[in-house]
C-alpha cells in the first residue's frame, strides 16, 4: 500500500515537472475590478496578447469593487502582489508611500505617455517625487442629469456651460418645485443606493464641500480639524441633510435607477459620466446634461478613476508594461469604453469619443474637467479620510447633528495622521 | 492556612512510571497533532493578538516604525461613542433574536416531533435556510426589503388595507436592526430546531407513559415532562445563540454596512472597519480582545447556569 502510494506520488511529481518544463512561460498577474462586461473584455485582450507573445501567460485576478482595497491588503500580507494592478486614483498616494508601486515611465510605450491628458497625468502622479506611477485610458466626472419633461414643466433654466451653472438658490428652488410636479416622486437621485461605505460618497460629495469653499482636509498642513469641521463644511452638509429631510433625495434602499426607471420617479440625477450610456439608452432625448451647481463662487466637479500601475514586486515589469501598452491601445477595449460612455483620459481616445467633443451631449463634463475639477486629497491617509467622511455623511443624512459629526470625523483623521508620525515626508500634525 | 499546608503530601508517581515509556510515547504521539495544530492556529494567534493590541501595528507593512503603545488602543476604543453604539446594537440584536429564533426553533421542533405525515420531508425543508449561504439569503432578503415597492412592503400595505405606509426596512434607523433580526432568525433557526429535536427525542418514552397513567393531558405532559427534560437543551441553545448573536457581521456587511446612522453597526463590523479599511491592525486586535472578554463572561455565566440546572 505504502509503496504504491509512493510510486503514485513520484509519478505525479514527475508529470508536474515535465509539464512545467514544457510550459515555461513567464506569468504576469494582473489584479482588477469591474463590471462583468469589463471583466470579459480583459480576458479577451489577455488572450490576444498571449497569441502575439506565446511565451507569456497573463493571469487575471478579479477583486470586487467594494472590497478591492481589503483584497489588495491581503495580497500584500501574503506577499502575493500581482505584477499589474488596477487602483482607484485617490489611493495612489497611500500605495506609493507604502512602497507598493514602481514608477512606470520606463516600461510603458512613449506614445501613450505623450497621449495622456493633463488630468490623467495628475491622477497618476505622486506629489512627493512627481513621478508617474499609473496610467489609464479614462478619467471621470460627475454631472447633473435632468429629465427634460419635468424641467420644462417648472420652466427651469437649462445651463449650457460651467460658467452659467445653477446657483444654490436656483437649484433648491427647482428641487422644491420639482417635488410638486406630477409623476415626480423624488426631485433628485444622488445614488445613495450605491451604499454608505462606497467611494462614491466621497467622490460625489467632495465637490459640494469644495464649492462651499471648504475641503476634506487642509492640503498644506494636512490637518482636518479646522477644515472638515469648519462652518463652510457644516453649512454644506446641513444643506444636504435638509434635502434628505424634505424628502427630495431618493432613499438608499430604493436602488440605483430611479432616474430612468419605470415612470421616471426621479427628476434629476447627481450621477457619474458612466450613467449617461444607461440613461440615454432608456430616455433618449429626454436626458439633459448640466454642470454641477455653484453653491459658492463656482461649480466644482470631481475627477480620478481606476487606473493601471505596475507593482514594485513585479519580476517582469517590462512585460507588464508591454501588456499595459497593448491593453490601452486595444481597439475592442476602446470601443467598449466608448459604449460605456467612458470619459477620455488619452487625447487619441478623446478623438474617438464624440460624446465629449465640442457640441457632444457630454461636452459639459469635459469642460468641467478642464476648468473646475478638484481631485481627492493625494495623501497616504486617504483610506481613513474617506472612511471617516462616508461614516459622517451617513450619520448626517439620518439626522445627526452636523457640527458634532464632522468634528468627530476630523478628529479621527488627524488621529490617524498622528499615529503615523504625519506620514513623512508629507508632514502635518 | 497552616492546616492546609501540613497535610501530608502523597508523592504522586510520575506518569511514565505508572504506564511505562512506550505507552507514554504512544499517547504523546497521539496528542501531538492536535496540540501542534491548536498551538499553531489557535493559541499562538490568540496570544499574538494580545500583543498586537498594544502596538500601532498597521495591516500591511508601512515605512513608519511599529511602536508599543500600551493600553492606548483600549482607551481609545472605550472612549469612542461608535464602539459603545455597536456594543449596544449587538446587545439589542441579542435581546430580540433570542426569543425570535429560539421560540421559532422550539415551536417547529415541537410540531415536527409529532407523528405527522412526511415528517422527514418537513424537517429537511425547515432546515433548508440554515444550510443556505448567509450571503445568498441576504441578497434575496435585500430584494424583499426594497423600499417602497418591495414584496414585503406590498404585503404589509395590502394586508393593512393601506393603513400602514411602506416601511424603509433597511434605510430607516428605527427599522434596520429589526429587519436584520427578521432575516437572521429565519436563516438560522434550523440549527436550534435540530438541537431541540434531538433534545426532545432524548426524553424517554416511559416518562410520557407514566404521565399518561397518572392522568396528565397533552398540556400536563408538555409542562411536566417535556419542559423539564429539555432544560439542558434550553440552556445550551440560549448560550450558543447569544454567542453567535454577539458575532453578528455578515448580514450587516452585505445589507447595511453598519448604517443607517450606525443603527446596525456591530462589534465585529467595527473591528473589520478598523482593521481592513483603516488598516489599523493593532486597534482592531484590541477590539477583538474586548470582544473575547465579553464572550468569555457570557461563557462563564453559562457554566454557572449549567451547574445550577444540574447539567
Amino acid at each position: 500500500m505504502g509503496n504504491r502510494l509512493l510510486r503514485a506520488l513520484v509519478a505525479t511529481t514527475a508529470l508536474v515537472v515535465v509539464a512545467s518544463a514544457a510550459d515555461a512561460k513567464t506569468v504576469v498577474r494582473m489584479m482588477h475590478q469591474g463590471d462583468p462586461g469589463w471583466v470579459a473584455l480583459y480576458g479577451k485582450v489577455a488572450e490576444r496578447f498571449e497569441a502575439a507573445n506565446p511565451d507569456v501567460d497573463i493571469e487575471l485576478i478579479y477583486a470586487p469593487h467594494d472590497a478591492y482595497n481589503e483584497k489588495f491588503s491581503s495580497a500584500v500580507m501574503s506577499k502575493q502582489l500581482p505584477d499589474i494592478m488596477e487602483l482607484d486614483a485617490p489611493f495612489l498616494a497611500n500605495y506609493v508611500w507604502s512602497g507598493y508601486l514602481k514608477p512606470l515611465k520606463s516600461y510603458v510605450d512613449q506614445d501613450l505617455l505623450d497621449d495622456m491628458t493633463a488630468s490623467n497625468i495628475a491622477q497618476g502622479t505622486y506629489p512627493i517625487d512627481k513621478e508617474l506611477y499609473a496610467i489609464g485610458l479614462t478619467d471621470s466626472s460627475v454631472v447633473l442629469y435632468g429629465n427634460k419633461k419635468y424641467l420644462e414643466k417648472i420652466g427651469a433654466r437649462i445651463p449650457k456651460s460651467v460658467d452659467d451653472a445653477w446657483t444654490r438658490a436656483e437649484f433648491e428652488d427647482y428641487l422644491g418645485k420639482l417635488a410638486k410636479v406630477d409623476g415626480v416622486k423624488w426631485p433628485i437621485d444622488t445614488f445613495r443606493g450605491y451604499g454608505i461605505k462606497t467611494e462614491w460618497v466621497t467622490y460625489a460629495y467632495q465637490p459640494i464641500l469644495n464649492s462651499f469653499g471648504c475641503d476634506l482636509i487642509d492640503r498644506k498642513t494636512w490637518k482636518a480639524e479646522g477644515t472638515l469641521d469648519s462652518q463652510a463644511c457644516v453649512d454644506a452638509l446641513t444643506m444636504m441633510q435638509t434635502w434628505v429631510k424634505n424628502g427630495w433625495v431618493v432613499p438608499m434602499s430604493s436602488g440605483t435607477n430611479q432616474f430612468y426607471a419605470e415612470g421616471e420617479p426621479a427628476a434629476l440625477a447627481w450621477g457619474g459620466h458612466w450613467f449617461y450610456a444607461e440613461a440615454a439608452a432608456k430616455m433618449k432625448d429626454d436626458v439633459v446634461v448640466m454642470p454641477l451647481p455653484k453653491f459658492g463662487d463656482k461649480s466644482v466637479s470631481p475627477d480620478g478613476t481606476w487606473i493601471w500601475a505596475i507593482t514594485s514586486q513585479s519580476e517582469h515589469p517590462d512585460i507588464a508594461g508591454k501588456f499595459l501598452s497593448f491593453l490601452l491601445k486595444d481597439k475592442e477595449y476602446r470601443d467598449f469604453a466608448v459604449s460605456q460612455s467612458a470619459y477620455p483620459g488619452l487625447k487619441s481616445f478623446a478623438a474617438q469619443s464624440p460624446l465629449y467633443a465640442e457640441g457632444g451631449p457630454m461636452a459639459v463634463a469635459f469642460e468641467q474637467a478642464s476648468k473646475v475639477a478638484v481631485p481627492r486629497p493625494p495623501h497616504p491617509a486617504y483610506p481613513t479620510i474617506t472612511s471617516a467622511f462616508m461614516q459622517a455623511v451617513d450619520q448626517i443624512f439620518n439626522g445627526e447633528d452636523t457640527k458634532k459629526t464632522l468634528t468627530a470625523a476630523a478628529q479621527k483623521i488627524d488621529e490617524d495622521i498622528a499615529d503615523n508620525d504625519g506620514y513623512p515626508p508629507f508632514g502635518g500634525n | 492556612m497552616s492546616a492546609l499546608t501540613t497535610v501530608p503530601k502523597r508523592r504522586r508517581r510520575s506518569v511514565i512510571a505508572r504506564i511505562g515509556w512506550s505507552r507514554f510515547l504512544q499517547e504523546i504521539g497521539m496528542l501531538a497533532p492536535a496540540v501542534l495544530l491548536m498551538t499553531a492556529f489557535l493559541i499562538t494567534p490568540f496570544l499574538l493578538s494580545f500583543w498586537t493590541a498594544m502596538t500601532n501595528q498597521p495591516l500591511v507593512p508601512r515605512p513608519t516604525p511599529v511602536r508599543f503603545v500600551g493600553l492606548n488602543n483600549f482607551m481609545r476604543i472605550l472612549s469612542d461613542d461608535l464602539f459603545w453604539t455597536s456594543l449596544w446594537n449587538v446587545t439589542r440584536f441579542t435581546i430580540w433574536i433570542l426569543p425570535a429564533q429560539c421560540g421559532l426553533a422550539f415551536v417547529t421542533a415541537l410540531i415536527l416531533n409529532q407523528k405527522i405525515p412526511f415528517r422527514n420531508v418537513f424537517r429537511g425543508m425547515f432546515f433548508l435556510p440554515a444550510i443556505t449561504s448567509m450571503v445568498v439569503v441576504c441578497v434575496i432578503w435585500g430584494t424583499l426589503f426594497q423600499y417602497p415597492t418591495g414584496p414585503l412592503n406590498q404585503i404589509v400595505v395590502s394586508l393593512s388595507g393601506g393603513y400602514i405606509q411602506p416601511i424603509d426596512w433597511l434605510g430607516d434607523p428605527n427599522w434596520a436592526m429589526f429587519s436584520i433580526v427578521l432575516l437572521s432568525a429565519w436563516q438560522a433557526y434550523g440549527f436550534q430546531m435540530i438541537i431541540y429535536l434531538a433534545g426532545m427525542q432524548g426524553i424517554a418514552d416511559e416518562l410520557y407513559d407514566a404521565a399518561r397513567i397518572d392522568g396528565a393531558g397533552p398540556w400536563g405532559r408538555f409542562w411536566h415532562v417535556t419542559m423539564p427534560g429539555l432544560r439542558p437543551t434550553h440552556v445550551f441553545v440560549l448560550v450558543i445563540t447569544t454567542i453567535q448573536a454577539f458575532k453578528l457581521y455578515t448580514q450587516v456587511a452585505i445589507l447595511t454596512q453598519g448604517g443607517p446612522k450606525s443603527s446596525t453597526e456591530t462589534v465585529v463590523h467595527y473591528m473589520v472597519r478598523a482593521g481592513f479599511e483603516e488598516q489599523k491592525l493593532g486597534y482592531a486586535s484590541a477590539v477583538s480582545v474586548i470582544l473575547f472578554l465579553i464572550v468569555l463572561v457570557i461563557a462563564l455565566i453559562q457554566r454557572r447556569l449549567m451547574r445550577r440546572f444540574d447539567v
